[in-house]
Order: C-alpha cells, then structure tokens, then sequence
C-alpha cells in the first residue's frame, strides 16, 4: 500500500514514495525493482514470503524474473549458482535448515566468485523444531567467504537489498552477498519504508545490466572452465584472492552507502553507534534487537547513566578497528549473542569483539557475555535493562561476575514436571485379530480378509485427539483410517509438515505410539536407520528382555511436499528395499508453510507461488506421479487410496504391513483434503476425494510384485466424471472452468486421460 | 493531525486483537493498522503471532499507533494494551485473553450477552467492556465476523475515520463479488452502531493484575526432559479444542444410529465414542456411545459422511456440548 506523501521525502535527491509493508514484502519490492534474471527458490519459513510476493507481482505482470520453484534448497542454491555462471543476475531467498541444507553450494559460489544476492531471513537451526527467529543460522554464515549485510527493521531489508548487488558485483568485489534480517520481527512486522518512486532509478544506481568483462558460461567465444579439480599448491592461493576480496568489501560497502545516502537521504555506517559519544556502559546487539536497546539506552540516560550501544551494519568483513574504537572509552560492554557457539565460552560475536579489542590494543572495556533470544524468545525492553544492568555492575565493581551465562532461560517449576497421561496401548487391543492376509501358494496377490469398518471402531487410534489441524483436515482421517489396516505395534517417523507440526507443539504430543520427527526431506533414510537396528538389535538378542510380542511395523508419514526435497532418500530406500512403509498424504502442496506449489501440484491450480492473474493462471506444469516413480523401484507393493474408498485403503494397508514384513519397502498415496488452502467447505473435504478418483485424476490402484491391478474403475461403475466438475468443487481451482483458461483445462484432462488409459494398459497386461 | 488518546512511556497507543485463526482477526488488524497509518498519517507498526497454528487455533494480532515523529523500536508483543478485541468469546475457556489491560482499558468482545456477565467469564477487574454480536449481525447479514468486529473497532478507535475504510472494503470487493458490498458495508456499519458499552471502575484498594509475558513456559531446564524428548505422548487429550468451533457442531440422534462407523472414517479429530455390546443376537459388536465435543472442532465431515439422520449440522448453543459430551475412555496412567 502507497503513501504519497512528498513532504515526507528525505532530503536525497531521487524521488521517494512512502509503503506500509513488512521485510519479505520489501525484500520482493527491492528485487521486482532491480529486475533481476532468475530465482531459483524453496518454500522455508520466514522467507517463503519473498518468493511468494514475487509470484504474486509477476502472475500481475509486474516483473521479468524467472521463478525457478527448487526440488529442495541444495537444489535451489545449485539453479541459482549455475544461473550467476551464466551471466545474469541472481537472486535467493532462505532461512534455517534451509541455509544448511545448501550450505556446501555458499563456499563454492563464492570461491568460484560469482556474484549474486541471497536474504537470510534469520531463524533458529534446531532439532527440537523451532520455526521462530533467531541467529544460529546466521552464524553459519560467517566462514562461507559471502559478505553480510545486516537488517535492523524493513526499510533496512529495502535497501540493504539494493546496496547489496551494487558490492556484489563491485570489480574489487565480486563475491555473493547475503542480506540478514530478523525471521518474523522484522520478516513479518509491517512497518513505513521509503522507497525508490521510480524502478529506473534504482536500475541506475546498480547498472541496468551486470558489468561485463568475467567469466560468462554463454560466451562462446571465450570458453571457460569453472570449477577446476585444484589441488594444494594453488588452492592457498585461491583462498588468498577470496580473502582479499572479502577485506575489499569494507571500502566498497563504505562507498556505496555514502552514494546511497546521497541518494536517499538514508544511511547506514559501517557501525550504528547510538549514544556512544561519552558512553560508560554499552550494549551490542544485532538486528532487531538493537533497535529496541536503543529504547532502552535513551531510558537510562534519563536517569543519567551514560550508556550506549552499537550494532554492526556489516559483520563480514568484520568491523575489528571500528568497534575497538567505539569501545575503547567504554568501562564495560554486554554484547548479546542470538544464537550460541556450545563450548565457546560467548557466541560468535562476542569472541570476535574480544579478539577486535585484544588486536587494537583496547585493553580497558570489561567485556560480558549473553546468550539470549534463542528460537525467537522475545527481547523486551526489560531484557534490555537486564543486559545493561550486567554492564553497569561490571563497571562499578572492576571486575566481571559471570562472563559467560544465558538470558531468559527459566529452571521450570517441579511440581509442574510431565507425568504420564495415558498407559501404553495394549498389544492385545492392537491386534484384533479381524484382518487377515493370506499369501497365494502361486505367488499371486496377498488375499486380505477385512471385517466391515464398525468392528474396526474397536481397535485403539494410534494418535491421540487434542492435535491442533485445522477443522475438517484431511491427514487425520486419512491418516488412521490407514491404521485401521495395521495390526499390532507402529513405530512411525514424520517428515516436517502439518501432521508432524500439529501433533507435537510442545510440551503435547499426540502420538501414543512411539514417533520420530527428524527432518524434512531425511525420513526414509532415518527410519531405514532404525529399521536396520532393530533387526540387528534382534539378532543379538538385545531386545530379548523387552518380550516383544511381534515385529514392529515401521511406517514413515510424509506429505507430498517431504517426497519432493525427500525424493533422493525415499528412492536410496527403496532401492535398498527396507521392511518399511513410506505412506505420502498428498494434499498438493506445501501447505504448512502457506500453500505453496509442490511438483505434486496439478498444472492450473492456485498456490501462493503459482498464483492467477493477468500475465499467468496457477502452476505452469503438470503433477508428479510419485507413485509410478516409486513403483520402478521395483518394491513389492504400492498402491494409492482415499477415505472416500474405506475398505480399499483399509485392504491395502493390510497388504502393505505384510509386505513390509515379509518382503520389504511399501509406498502408499493418499490424496486428503486441505480445506483451508484448497478454498473448500470443510465438510465436503470426503467427496472432493471422491470426485478426484472419479474423474480419473487419482485412480485408485495397486502394484504388487510389479503387477498393476486398478482396485476401484469409475468407468466400469458409471462414475465417471469430467475432471472439470472435480476442478468446480475447490475455490483454488475454479478458474480453470472460464473460459480464458480453456487451454489450461484442455491440457490438464489430456494429461490426466493419458496417464489413465496408460495405467489401465498395465492393467491389462501384466508385463507393462 | 490526529491526537491518539493516551499513549504509554514510549508515546504508543496499543491494540491487541485476540481470535481464532479463520475468522479474519489478522486481516482486520492488517486493515485498521493501515487506516492510522495511511489513512490519518499516524505512524504505525502491525503482525501476528506466528508458529504452527492452524485455522481454529488461538491468534493474537498486534498494533501499536504514535506520532509520525516518534520512532518504533519495539518489536515484541502488546502486554499492555489500551484496547484488547476478542472475536471469539470462549477463546476466554482457556486464555487469558485481557492479560495485561489497565483499568481504564477498553475491552471489546463479540458477545450476545450483557457486559455484566462477560465481565465475571473473563474475570475482569476493572475496565470497561465494549460488547458487539459480530457473530449475530455476521449471519444475519451473510457476511464475516471480522467486518463488524472492524466496525466496532472503528468506533473505540475514535482518531480514525470510518469512511476511507469503507472505500476500502467497497474497492476490495466491487470487481470480484459486487454483490458482496453492500452486505460487507452493512455488516461494518452495524458493527460500528450496535455496540453496548460499560464501564467498571476499579474497586477501592484493590489493584489490576500484573501480566505474564507471552513467553512464559510451562517446562523449564531443570524439568524438561533432555533433548525436547515427550515422555508423556498422548498428552494432547488434556487439551480443549471446543473452543476452535466457529458456531456449528453436530448432533448425535442415537436412536436414528446405524452404527456403520462412516462417521469414524472420516473424522479428523477423533471424537466418537464407541463400546463394545452385545447386538440382538447376543453377539458382541461396537456401537456408537456419542461424541466427545472436547475435541470436536465443527468441521461437520461426519454429518456430509453419515448415511442417517443421526447426524446433523446445528448451530451451538451455550451449553448443550456440555451437556451431550461423550467423554473417551482413555487408559489414564494413575497419578
């Protein structure tokens, strides 16, 4: 939303406008400007947001960037390295478990020294999931050879954003830059940002195009080798250019903020130093939080304490010399760290701060160490007040009590410790008895004998209620309905997701059989790993005194968005043939981080990155059929299934558990309902099922030892619908049905026709 | 220039919106947040709570108003506000939803009854209670809670002007659902008219409860187990989803009762209740008991899935989920 204000344009020189708006919105704002090539990207909170504005602007037009929707973000980083060697400008956005999953690509990019840009949206790096902000992730940023650019609030994502591919590609530079900013307080907090008025304004200050004269992968007449196998005698050398480059960046970043500034009227030093002038006590702080401390600094000078505080702007290169000398009047400093260095004594800044003093001979200042804020806990002024307070102790005292320690950690009270809620479940109730699978003497299909379902009501439900999905979730009914066919003791593992967010929001779990969550794209290696241990553990009579009563049946759960970055171990699995389950709920997209389009996502559909607008009309390519990929494995059984099919997913689950008893790996899908980003009415989450199975685009079937046998045909029981009338039942597809999106139609039910009469081929045939 | 009312120590008027996902209390602080600042010049900073929580699950929304001149800096949550909105009157069953309110704040919830009896169901001290049925004028109007939640707000928050916001609402909505209009106005100006206000003045001596910071645990580093390892799984049966029903629930008919389980299939929440008996023929089989409304978030899957008129889609009423709850009969560990 705009503001035209022009009295309250700075006194730069560009013509301003004024918007209300959060830091990924100004992220995308500052790249739509720029116009950058390409985007290579992976849905992660906080930073989805960036990619999804993006989409948003280009389905409206307002953009060239080509929107590259990664497989996982070592895939996204990979598309976005190779786009920079081919001489364009690149642009990423990522977050925690994100950043790591592609941090062997950041190295490489910038040892190879090809520029681009990257936002950091800072988040915590956790096993326990945290989503929430904090600067572990950042801190693993440090030894990648990237310089970082730092975030205080959303106008500082702006322009940061716009400095950052200026230094990026600067002659003396040429390295990738990474953007940090502070996951929801400053991701998603909506603030007024001042902006460029004009996108050939900013196009003018980066250069309308990349400067030329490097290494390009396109110009055929200079070809280049990059990436060479470079061994010892050269590669000290490599790292020496980096090196210097890097220390270059210093100068280049202070040039280029002073011409921003002139500019804009907006300045960001290489240190932002409040009240430090005659400072006696100080604070440093990074991002956020060092605005609020700045609070906190005018309250105690109120009462005549001298205190200051100081964030650094840049902290690759690190600002040694400037804050030695920010600090070498200062009595005692607290700098706080959001994230800790287990074992350092102090995080990463506090030990570089020392190391800064110690270099520059700044031997005066006491300095205090916290570690505060982890996983996104808030920093209130009172926070503030306690950081300074160590600091002024310090200072009066000549000597630091506890260097090193946390902050806002609490003991917890005993009276309040967990206790045990619900006995375990008893093997007996889990195993009815009421199923039966027998095998063929002939090595035929399993025969499963399944009672109706009303019997099925008496076995126990392996979750809990009190999970906290939505009203009318699909995953859920999905989820045990599957269960129903299982006999005896699960042990399941979860892929990140819904079902895995909703079940375990501690300190409440849902999961009365034991439950594993590792990762998001890792599952099916984990629970290979746990799989194999128990045989093994077995083998050695280990687990002898437990008394077993039975095998485990090992089941791993995933949504279709874990079986797209999930897709290498799920196949690594298969191919090694583990006596597990891996059962996909496949909701099209990746909805827990808020809908975006996963491969699993039919061609047209509306997600919050394939969005409906003038210039494009939902996802730009057809879905993944996963289960025919995982069916050329070669494992005993896949098949798909549904709720709105009961007692053929219950049959088919019979079958899966014997097959992953007996023989080895089992994959499953089935399609389930997400009514809040389907745009569908929560009780009509069962038939829409139905009618994706009747309209052939989910046909329900089965391949057991390779052989196809399609369990349920809408034709053969006059069910058959047009897959337009499934599309007319969701709010994300009903454009599909007016007429300017006809071709899109037309294409998507060619595509689904073609697969079924494919599928029913191998029907048919049993060598298919 | 606007005069906001009263400002705190950092010369900021703050609101809190408290609601459950879905019902639009996000997009209505998004909306009232940009009407100070865009609207009336003010400056201004607005977010929600974020992390797993879904649609039904508790949200807070959080605005703070100033001058244009002054500086935000603060980034954490409202624990002080001069005007807390509740969207959804039972969030108050199980959060505290006016934690933190001085005794001269404003309390606005979207209630049916009369600011006498909200006071005692959000254990209110002092304040004064503003009182709209959003969700009344919602239905009558076919429109959303949130309008005249957004009404109502505009009117407490006297410094902004209601009628760019309804140019607002009227673009936002004239080119895609031009029928919706006119009812989205209504529903706005209702909400904006229909409000019944009280005043409760802090009693003599007594002083208004201090608040606990939003991020306050539970468990702690000398009670958690290590490596946010939960011993105690199942535990969520201790939680009350009632309140994440938007106003319908099921009825349960037994005697129209098949018992064919296709309620069971498809429910997401787990909330029928089944025992073994025995059938005419002496035989033991499962029967259907009722339904455990703690859990039940009125999704209504299973009135769509049931073959009968066993089931069927109502309003709630005070009361009646109480009344009818087929408590589970879960295998409790002994304590």
């Amino acid at each position: 939303m705009a503001i035209d204000w022009k009295h309250e344009n700075g006194p730069g020189l560009v013509e301003q406008r004024i918007v209300y708006e959060s830091g990924n919105e100004m992220a995308a704002y500052a790249a739509h400007q720029i116009n950058y090539h390409i985007m290579g990207y992976f849905p992660i909170s906080p930073s989805t947001e960036v990619a999804q504005f993006l989409d948003l602007m280009k389905a409206n037009g307002q953009h060239d960037i080509v929107l590259i929707p990664a497989d996982g973000e070592h895939g996204s980083a990979g598309v976005c390295y190779g786009a920079s060697t081919a001489g364009g400008r690149v642009f990423n956005a990522t977050s925690a478990n994100g950043y790591l999953y592609m941090l062997e690509q950041m190295p490489v990019q910038s040892g190879t020294r090809f520029p681009m840009v990257m936002n950091l949206v800072c988040r915590s790096v956790s096993g326990p999931l945290d989503i929430h902000g904090d600067h572990s992730d950042l801190y693993y940023a440090l030894n990648t050879g990237w310089p970082i650019l730092m975030c205080r609030d959303p106008q500082a994502v702006y322009d940061m954003n716009i400095m950052a591919l200026k230094l990026a590609e600067d002659s003396e530079v040429r390295l990738p830059v990474l953007v940090a900013s502070d996951g929801y307080f400053t991701s998603h907090q909506k603030r007024k940002v001042q902006t460029f008025a004009k996108r050939e304004d900013v196009q003018r200050f980066v250069g309308e195009r990349p400067p030329v004269g490097f290494p390009d992968t396109l110009d055929r007449n200079n070809p280049v080798t990059v990436g060479p196998y470079m061994n010892e005698p050269d590669y000290i050398n490599n790292c020496y250019q980096q090196s210097m480059a890097m220390y270059r960046a210093e100068p280049v970043y202070d040039r280029i903020r002073k011409e921003y500034a002139a500019l804009t009227g907006r300045d960001y030093p290489i240190l932002d130093l409040y009240r430090m002038e005659d400072a006696e006590v100080a604070v440093f702080l990074m991002n956020s939080a060092s605005e609020i401390i700045k609070d906190v600094v005018d309250q105690l000078r109120a009462q005549g304490v001298k205190a200051g505080s100081i964030a650094p702007n840049l902290i690759r290169p690190f600002p040694a010399r400037q804050i030695a000398e920010a600090l070498r009047n200062v009595k005692a400093v607290t700098v706080g760290d959001r994230a800790d260095s287990y074992g350092g004594h102090g995080g990463n800044m506090v030990n570089e701060i020392k190391a800064a003093l110690f270099t520059h001979g700044c031997t005066g200042p006491l300095v205090i160490s916290r570690i505060y804020g982890l996983g996104g806990k808030d920093f209130y002024a009172e926070d503030g007040h306690a950081l300074f307070r160590f600091a002024i102790e310090a200072a009066a005292s000549g000597t630091v009590a506890r260097p090193f320690d946390y902050h806002g950690h609490t003991p917890g009270d005993p009276a309040k410790a967990p206790k045990r809620v619900l006995n375990p479940m008893k093997y007996e109730d889990l195993n009815t008895g009421l199923i039966k699978v027998t095998p063929d003497e002939q090595g035929g299909p399993l025969k499963v004998r399944v009672p109706p379902l009303r019997a099925l009501t008496k076995k126990p439900k392996r979750i809990a209620p009190g999970h906290g999905a939505c009203p009318g979730c699909g995953i859920f009914s999905g989820l045990e309905l599957f269960f129903k066919g299982i006999e005896g003791d699960i042990v399941a593992l979860f892929h990140t997701g819904c079902a895995m967010v909703v079940t375990t929001g501690y300190p409440y779990s849902a999961h009365k059989a034991t439950y594993i969550h590792n990762l998001f794209q890792n599952g099916a290696a984990t629970l290979s790993g746990v799989v194999e241990m128990f045989w093994e553990r077995k083998r050695r009579g280990e687990l002898d005194h437990l008394q077993l009563p039975d095998d485990f049946t090992f089941v791993m759960i995933t949504g279709d968005g874990g079986m797209d970055i999930g897709m290498g171990p799920a196949i690594g699995a298969a191919l090694r043939n583990h006596k597990m389950i891996i059962l996909e709920y496949d909701n099209e997209g990746y909805m827990n981080t808020g809908a975006q389009l996963s491969y699993s996502t039919p061609l047209g559909h509306r997600t919050s990155t394939s969005n409906v607008g003038q210039a494009n009309g939902g996802k730009l390519f057809h879905h993944k059929d996963t289960a025919q990929i995982m069916a050329a494995t070669h494992i005993p059984y896949v098949f798909t299934g549904s709720e709105a099919f009961p007692q053929d997913l219950v049959r088919k689950a019979a079958k899966a558990q014997w097959y992953a008893q007996h023989e080895g790996l089992v994959y499953g899908k089935i399609l389930i309902t997400c009514p809040l980003n389907w745009l569908s009415e929560d009780e009509e989450g069962t038939s829409i099922v139905s009618a994706a199975v009747d309209c052939c685009f989910f046909p329900l079937y089965e391949v057991e030892r390779g052989i196809t046998a399609i369990t349920y045909n809408p034709e053969e029981k006059n069910k058959k619908i047009a897959v337009g009338e499934w599309l007319a039942s969701m709010g994300k597809t009903r454009h599909m049905n007016k007429p300017e999106f006809a071709d899109a139609l037309a294409s998507f039910g060619q595509e689904v026709d073609r697969r079924w009469n494919a599928l029913k081929a191998r029907h048919e045939n049993p060598y298919l | 220039m606007v005069q906001l009312p009263k400002v705190n120590d950092l010369g900021f008027f703050e609101i809190r919106l408290e609601s459950i996902g879905g019902l639009g209390a996000n997009l209505a602080g998004k909306m009232l947040a940009e009407a100070g600042v865009v609207g009336v010049g003010l400056n201004g900073v607005s977010f929600s709570s974020y992390g797993s929580e879904k649609k039904g699950s508790p949200v807070k929304a959080h605005i703070r108003f100033c001058s244009p001149d002054t500086r935000i800096r603060d980034t954490s949550p409202v624990e002080r506000p001069h005007i807390v909105g509740v969207f959804h009157e039972a969030l108050a069953k199980t959060v505290n939803v006016i934690s933190g309110i001085h005794e001269d704040s404003l309390v606005l919830v979207n209630s049916a009854n009369p600011p006498a009896e909200l006071k005692q169901s959000l254990n209110m001290l002092a304040g004064t209670l503003a009182v709209v049925d959003a969700t009344g004028i919602a239905l009558e109007e076919k429109n959303r809670v949130n309008m005249a939640m957004l009404g109502a707000l505009f009117r407490l928050c006297a410094f902004l002007d209601p009628e760019p916001m309804k140019a607002v609402i009227r673009k936002s909505l004239e080119k895609k659902y031009p029928l919706a209009v006119e009812p989205a106005l209504r529903t706005f100006q209702r909400g904006y008219e229909g409000l019944r206000v009280e005043a409760f003045p802090l009693p003599a001596g007594a002083q208004m409860p201090a608040y606990v910071r939003q991020d306050t645990p539970v468990l702690g580093y000398e009670t958690q187990p290590i490596g946010g390892t939960i011993t105690n799984p199942g535990n969520s049966i201790l939680k009350n989803l009632s309140i994440s029903r938007a106003g319908m629930l099921p009825h349960f008919a037994e005697d129209k009762c098949i018992h064919c389980a296709a309620c069971d299939n498809v429910c997401p929440d787990f909330c029928f209740v089944w025992e073994e008996q025995e059938d005419k023929k002496g035989r033991p089989q499962m029967f259907l008991q009722g339904i455990d409304y703690q859990y039940c978030k009125g999704c209504l899957k299973c009135v769509k899935a049931c073959p009968t008129d066993a089931l069927s889609g109502e309003r709630e009423v005070d009361g009646y989920a109480d009344a009818r709850r087929v408590p589970h009969r879960f295998d409790l560990a002994p304590s």
